[in-house]
């Protein structure tokens, strides 16, 4: 099955994904409204693009109380916008942080793979993030340990 | 502005408050004008095939040898094993998710669903009460998805007892309905205190979608509305009253709002976002007595003083419909006592949601938590476990989230455990505050409350959630987390948490979309 394959040594952290995200899900170059965030890790030396790993369980799909959310056709976990309430079950049943709250129309969103082409993919100019058939699902594995000893031993070091 | 959120407070929060005994809960109000379309189904098991078969006509009874008996008998059971009889008590969360979980699953037998209202979310009501949503919106299983799944359903009928022995549930219309297997799915009632008027015209509950719409017809944009209790029920529709009514007041007997939910600083942080949203909080105050003034409730307080106002609502607990098992051999502690399988002391009795006592994710403990998801899990492993497959539940974790006018409040696990090491971020200005509990190098609880408008805190939630699911050791972390207590986001991702979390399915398997 195709997905998301996110390679983080490659990212440049150029933000591209969230822009061409948030355009795609809502018509607006707005990254607050991206379901993609870059996270920097080792004060912006490293960066990992993170968004839904499309789980097995969808804890945010079992979770909801008006089946909201449903499986698409590419295996994505979608919101159905018009049954949504955005009652935010879903943000605190997800283990993985990516479900999303829209603050404009109350509902909640997630990535939903744009509908085959995702726009993230396509906008990632250093091929970080590609569309592709891929079983993997665990991006980050060891990156952002691996990309943080920095954080902890500088840490140490005020103590 | 954003109005509430979901899940269900804590049973705890029924317990008695103050010093009033054993606090006797008011009967609640059965929808019952749902119930008028009730199936009139027969309730006659279909004939057992395998005793017709023993007593086949025309062959005289000749004694078999031991292990031609044998095959005959499992031949006969193969050929004519009647369909097994699973009964569902109760169409809430719990029990619509067992019943399609049962069949998502592949199982075949009749079912029969016992149910005093028809299926909707008592979750999205507040939805239903802001205005966003209509009452149709709430449904759940619908007359064509009950079809589908081949239920029975016996609208409109309560549970009023259940004989173990001969496996036979007894309805409060006197009908019989025998099982091989069960569900105790009743769930919850609204609780009002045993103040005198606590009945008085103006006083309502908001737990039925009767009781959404009866309130919701009581609300007025000039309307003072008074909430007694501040738990989280009452947080769930707060913000649609502050949206529909001129006035709001909270009477709460603890000494503090959300007593159950978030501590004393994440309360505080709260309460100042109310009240300068116009909310008057009225906390460590008793109501003593509600009188009717010119048709409206006037509220008669500790220490003399008075209220009045055009609507009550009493949000103050639940109780679990338990009544009815008296004399059964079924174990009732807090709630039905269940094992990992979710089976009660009656193995062929299941329990689920708000009425069964089990699994804490953390600790292991064996716990009531009437939360929307924990309801839901259990419905889908009894779903699994009628269905004949073997689940075991990993335990329920703790959760709740509510957001009233813009503000987000959540908890999560161990959030007061009294022996955990305590990490706390507190941010009064941004009205931001975190906070860790630690057993160890383990996140065994977290609160959280934050303007949604901050576009981490999203994340944040569901991280939380997954740290104190996947219990994993966050090592030097943690007292990096001591001094930079609003960045979850580093601990979690270098934790190797998405990892950890991966593999984990509740059912043993991909969860298919519920609309299949």
């Amino acid at each position: 099955m195709k997905a998301l394959r996110i390679e983080p040594e490659k990212c440049t952290g150029c933000m591209r994904c969230e822009l061409a995200c948030s355009y795609m899900q809502t018509g607006a170059f707005q990254p607050a409204k991206a379901v993609i965030r870059v996270a920097a890790l080792e004060a912006h030396t490293s960066y990992a693009p993170y968004t839904c790993v499309q789980c097995a369980e969808g804890w945010c799909m079992t979770a909801c109380p008006v089946d909201a959310i449903a499986i698409s056709p590419l295996g994505a976990k979608i919101v159905l916008a018009d049954q949504c309430v955005g009652c935010k079950l879903c943000t605190i049943a997800c283990p993985y942080g990516t479900m999303h709250f829209d603050v404009n129309t109350h509902k909640a969103t997630k990535c939903n793979l744009c509908a085959g082409d995702p726009a993230c993919a396509a906008a990632c100019p250093t091929a970080a993030i590609v569309w592709t058939e891929t079983d993997n699902r665990d991006w980050l594995g060891s990156f952002a340990a691996e990309r943080s000893t920095f954080n902890l031993t500088g840490m140490a070091a005020s103590k | 502005m954003a109005a509430t959120r979901p899940a269900k407070r804590p049973a705890r929060a029924a317990k008695p408050k103050g010093k009033s005994p054993a606090r006797k809960a008011h009967a609640k109000p059965a929808a019952r004008s749902a119930a008028k379309a009730m199936a009139k189904a027969s309730l006659k098991r279909p004939k057992a095939a395998a005793k017709v078969i023993a007593k086949r006509p025309g062959k005289p009874a000749k004694p078999l040898t031991k292990a031609a008996a044998k095959a005959a008998a499992k031949g006969q059971a193969k050929a004519a094993r009647p369909a097994r009889r699973h009964v569902i008590v109760g169409a809430g969360t719990a029990g619509i998710n067992a019943i399609r979980t049962l069949r998502q699953l592949g199982g075949t037998g009749e079912i029969t669903l016992v149910a005093a209202e028809r299926p909707y979310s008592r979750m999205v009501l507040p939805y239903y009460l802001d205005g966003s949503i209509g009452a149709a919106h709430a449904g759940t299983a619908s007359p064509t998805h009950l079809e589908r799944w081949g239920v029975k359903a016996l609208f409109g009928r309560r549970a009023a007892g259940l004989d173990t022995a001969a496996g036979k549930l007894k309805l409060d219309n006197g009908d019989e309905v025998p099982y091989d297997d069960l569900l105790i799915a009743t769930g919850s009632s609204a609780a009002r205190p045993p103040v005198p008027g606590a009945d008085a015209p103006g006083v309502h509950s908001f737990w039925t979608l009767a009781d959404a719409e009866g309130l919701s017809r009581a609300i007025a944009p000039n309307s003072h509305v008074v909430m007694v209790g501040a738990g989280f029920i009452a947080f769930t529709i707060l913000g649609g009253i502050m949206q529909r009514a001129g006035r709001v007041t909270i009477v709460e007997v603890a000494s503090r709002i959300l007593p159950r939910m978030i501590d004393d600083a994440g309360a505080a942080l709260v309460g100042q976002w109310l009240q300068a949203k116009g909310v008057t909080l009225r906390a460590g105050t008793t109501l003593q007595s509600i009188q009717s003034k010119g048709g409206k409730p006037s509220l008669a307080l500790a220490g003399g003083g008075t209220l009045d106002c055009d609507a009550v609502v009493m949000a103050t607990g639940i109780r679990p419909n338990l009544e009815w098992l008296k004399g059964s051999p079924v174990q009732v502690n807090h709630g039905i006592v269940v094992d990992d399988r979710l089976r009660s002391s009656v193995p062929n009795v299941y329990a689920a949601g708000d009425v069964a006592e089990a699994k804490n994710l953390i600790g292991g403990a064996r716990e009531v938590h009437a939360i929307e998801p924990t309801a839901m899990d259990h419905g889908r492993v009894v779903g699994a476990n009628m269905a004949g497959k073997d689940v075991r539940y990993a335990g329920s974790l703790l959760m709740n989230i509510v957001s009233v006018a813009g503000l987000d409040i959540a908890s999560f696990g161990a959030w007061d455990d009294p022996q955990a090491e305590v990490i706390t971020g507190h941010a009064p200005a941004r009205h931001a505050y975190r906070k860790y509990l630690f057993r160890g190098e383990r996140l065994v609880g977290a609160i959280l409350v934050s303007p949604n408008a901050e576009t981490w805190s999203g994340n944040d939630l569901g991280m939380l959630k997954g740290l104190v699911q996947a219990g994993r050791p966050l090592g030097a972390w943690k007292a990096w987390l001591r001094q930079n207590p609003f960045d979850i986001k580093k601990p979690y991702l270098a934790g190797r948490t998405v990892s950890a979390l991966l593999p984990h399915t509740t059912l043993g398997q991909a969860s298919p979309s519920p609309r299949e």
